[in-house]
């Protein structure tokens, strides 16, 4: 059903576009060469603003591959979470580009094993340790945050010698909220049924946002919406009517975990909304603009991520709620990366949720970034899948 | 009409073959490295009008035969209410995988958990454990139901486990009670998944490990719960793949 999209023109005409890797690979050596330093940072709690308003460039360094997890396996125990080792991995072996590139790194200490593995890293590049808050909800937590947010723009302005200007932050602020408004225009399409986009595609225009400025992202995203407006009035989707609407939510889903979105989708699903920090939560996220305190707004919308280690983290099951009610899963699939004790307990809420409040399934696949269990998860989804089709 | 269902499995692929609701043929064999070639062979003059594949191997067969296929699971779901019209809480132990499945009062399936992909406290598990203390599997089970007391097992990952008993023969621990140990080691992963899922009422319980007599005993005593063992356990999902052909 889904081989049919193969005659489907691609979203973007770009000879890299199958490549999101080696296109944002490129954007960050331009970067560099046009003098611009490159700031390593391991998740959304790291703000990006901040780090643009310098004239700096921020880069992902987290990794999902199982290729460099045996030399990570030489230092780190076994029974650690994929990423974390899949990330070590790489900086162990000098094979992560973007680390070698970086002038700076920033830490979050989101769970312990991250917070370990930042020990064994920081003697290698400056290297900053965002102390997060755990209790958002908390008084006072959020100066407490605004404090790590001023330590680092301290801490920034310092190894890359220049000085952050409040009307630089407030620039930046407005930037990313009009490219979360362009992304948001995108998403809306992942509400059609049938859908009009692979979740390849999904990846692919969030990668996109990473290399492109507010200008370029809003030639991009008219592009890509003409794009699809063609392929519905072409008739052209993936899946049926009928084909079972999947909101994978939970751990990252990237690289070598992507197996799971490959199996949901041989398996005859069709993936309309990803929750996790890799998709699309944080561009639900909006920044106070025009405040007498750019840091602080900020410091308040990073803090607002709904990330399992939150506590509690009422958010996610907020954030759910507006999801599922936008995109109308019919299931919702629950990824949990091996030794990720905040998603991994997390996920009995989750399903708890999902099942009393909206009546859907909820499965939880708990994997890493081995192939050795693709079947048993297969298993797992055409079962869901079949019982889906029984109850229709 | 001739219904059957073929279910490929990791240790065995059994056949079944339906008329008029009456299970009219049922045959297993082990699985090799070949195991189409195994499922032909299992299938050889059985006569059918249709056929749906079930086990890890079913797209294989799909790949072959050109027949709809069904996970295991919903296999599982469908067989157990022919043996048993209103069951609602199973459990298979087959030889790479557990399944705990619990179904609504119509049988429609309502949740089920799975063993990860090792095959820690399953069919495979025991085989290596009867080897490992010198057992066929027969004599085994009856080992541990005459055990007076259990030595405690502490892993249930095949390989941690033939290492754990090994010492323990080693320090001279008796050969039936290290038996009934390691029975109630795979019941204790089992309930681990059952509780997660099962209703109150019988358990039916399936796949190869339900001819273990132990396994059966111990589980009906630690879930406080009826368990009941079809006549052939091992046929349940063919069955239920079959039952799905229609």
């Amino acid at each position: 059903m889904q081989a049919a999209m193969a005659a489907v023109p691609p979203l973007i005409e770009n000879a890299q576009i199958a490549d999101p890797v080696r296109r944002f690979l490129e954007y960050v050596l331009n970067k560099r060469e046009q003098g611009n330093p490159v700031v390593g940072v391991y998740c959304g709690y790291a703000p990006v603003e901040l780090i643009r308003a310098m004239g700096a460039v921020p880069v992902s360094l987290c990794s999902a591959s199982q290729w460099t997890i045996p030399a990570a396996e030489a230092i780190l125990p076994a029974n650690l979470c994929p990423m974390i080792k899949s990330s070590f991995g790489f900086i162990r072996t000098n094979a992560c580009f973007f680390y070698a590139a970086s002038d700076a790194v920033i830490g979050e200490t989101t769970c312990d094993g991250k917070k370990k593995m930042f020990e064994l890293i920081a003697h290698l590049k400056p290297t900053f340790i965002m102390d997060l808050p755990q209790l958002p909800d908390d008084t006072e937590v959020l100066d407490r945050w605004r404090k790590s947010v001023l330590k680092l723009q301290g801490f920034l302005e310092k190894t890359l010698q220049t000085s952050l200007s409040a009307d630089r932050l407030e620039a930046e602020i407005r930037e990313t909220n009009r490219k979360n408004r362009l992304m948001d225009r995108f998403f809306a399409y992942l509400a059609c049924r049938p859908i009009p986009v692979s979740w390849r595609e999904i990846y692919d225009v969030i990668t996109l946002e990473h290399v492109a400025n507010g200008d370029e992202f809003q030639d991009l995203i008219e592009k890509i919406s003409s794009s699809i407006d063609q392929r519905i009035a072409l008739g052209q989707c993936f899946g049926t009517f009928s084909s079972p609407r999947i909101l994978v939510s939970g751990c990252p889903v990237g690289g070598d975990a992507c197996k799971v979105l490959q199996i949901i989708e041989e398996a005859g699903g069709v993936v309309v909304a990803m929750e996790a920090c890799s998709g699309m939560k944080n561009y639900f996220v909006r920044i106070t603009e025009e405040s007498s305190d750019p840091l602080r707004a900020v410091a308040e919308s990073t803090l607002s991520i709904p990330c399992s280690c939150m506590t509690p983290n009422r958010r996610r099951l907020d954030l759910l709620d507006k999801m599922i009610a936008r995109f109308s899963p019919d299931a919702v699939i629950d990824v949990v990366l091996h030794a990720c004790h905040a998603y991994n307990v997390e996920s009995h809420k989750i399903r708890k949720h999902v099942q009393k409040k909206h009546g859907l399934p909820c499965l939880k696949i708990e994997t890493d970034y081995s192939k050795g269990d693709i079947e048993q998860i297969r298993t797992r989804v055409e079962a869901l899948f079949e019982n889906l089709e029984l109850k229709k | 009409m001739r219904i059957a269902g073929i279910d490929i499995g990791s240790r065995t692929v059994k056949l079944a073959v339906l008329e008029d609701g009456q299970l009219i043929l049922s045959r297993n064999t082990m699985t090799s490295y070949n195991p189409l070639a195994t499922a032909q062979e299992l299938m050889g003059d059985a006569v059918f009008d249709v056929i749906t594949a079930t086990g890890y191997g079913r797209h294989l067969i799909k790949g072959h035969l050109d027949c709809p296929v069904i996970s295991e699971i919903t296999a599982f779901a469908r067989g157990a209410r022919f043996f048993s019209s209103d069951c609602r809480s199973i459990l298979d132990i087959g030889g790479q995988d557990t399944k705990a499945i619990s179904l609504d009062q119509e049988g429609n399936l309502r949740k089920f958990e799975m063993n990860d992909k090792c095959a820690a406290g399953t069919g495979r598990f025991l085989e290596v454990m009867a080897t490992a203390l010198g057992f066929t599997i027969e004599e085994f089970s009856k080992a541990g139901l005459s055990a007076g007391k259990a030595v405690k097992i502490n892993s249930t990952c095949t390989v941690f486990a033939e290492s754990e008993v090994v010492s323990l023969t080693a320090q001279g621990a008796a050969r039936d009670e290290v038996a009934l140990g390691i029975h109630k080691a795979i019941v204790s992963r089992s309930i681990g998944l059952l509780k997660k899922v099962a209703v109150p009422g019988e358990i039916f319980f399936a796949g190869g490990v339900a001819y273990n007599d132990c396994v059966r005993v111990l589980l009906e005593k630690e879930m406080g719960q009826p368990v009941f063992v079809p006549s052939d356990p091992q046929i349940v999902g063919a069955v239920g793949a079959a039952l799905s052909s229609l």
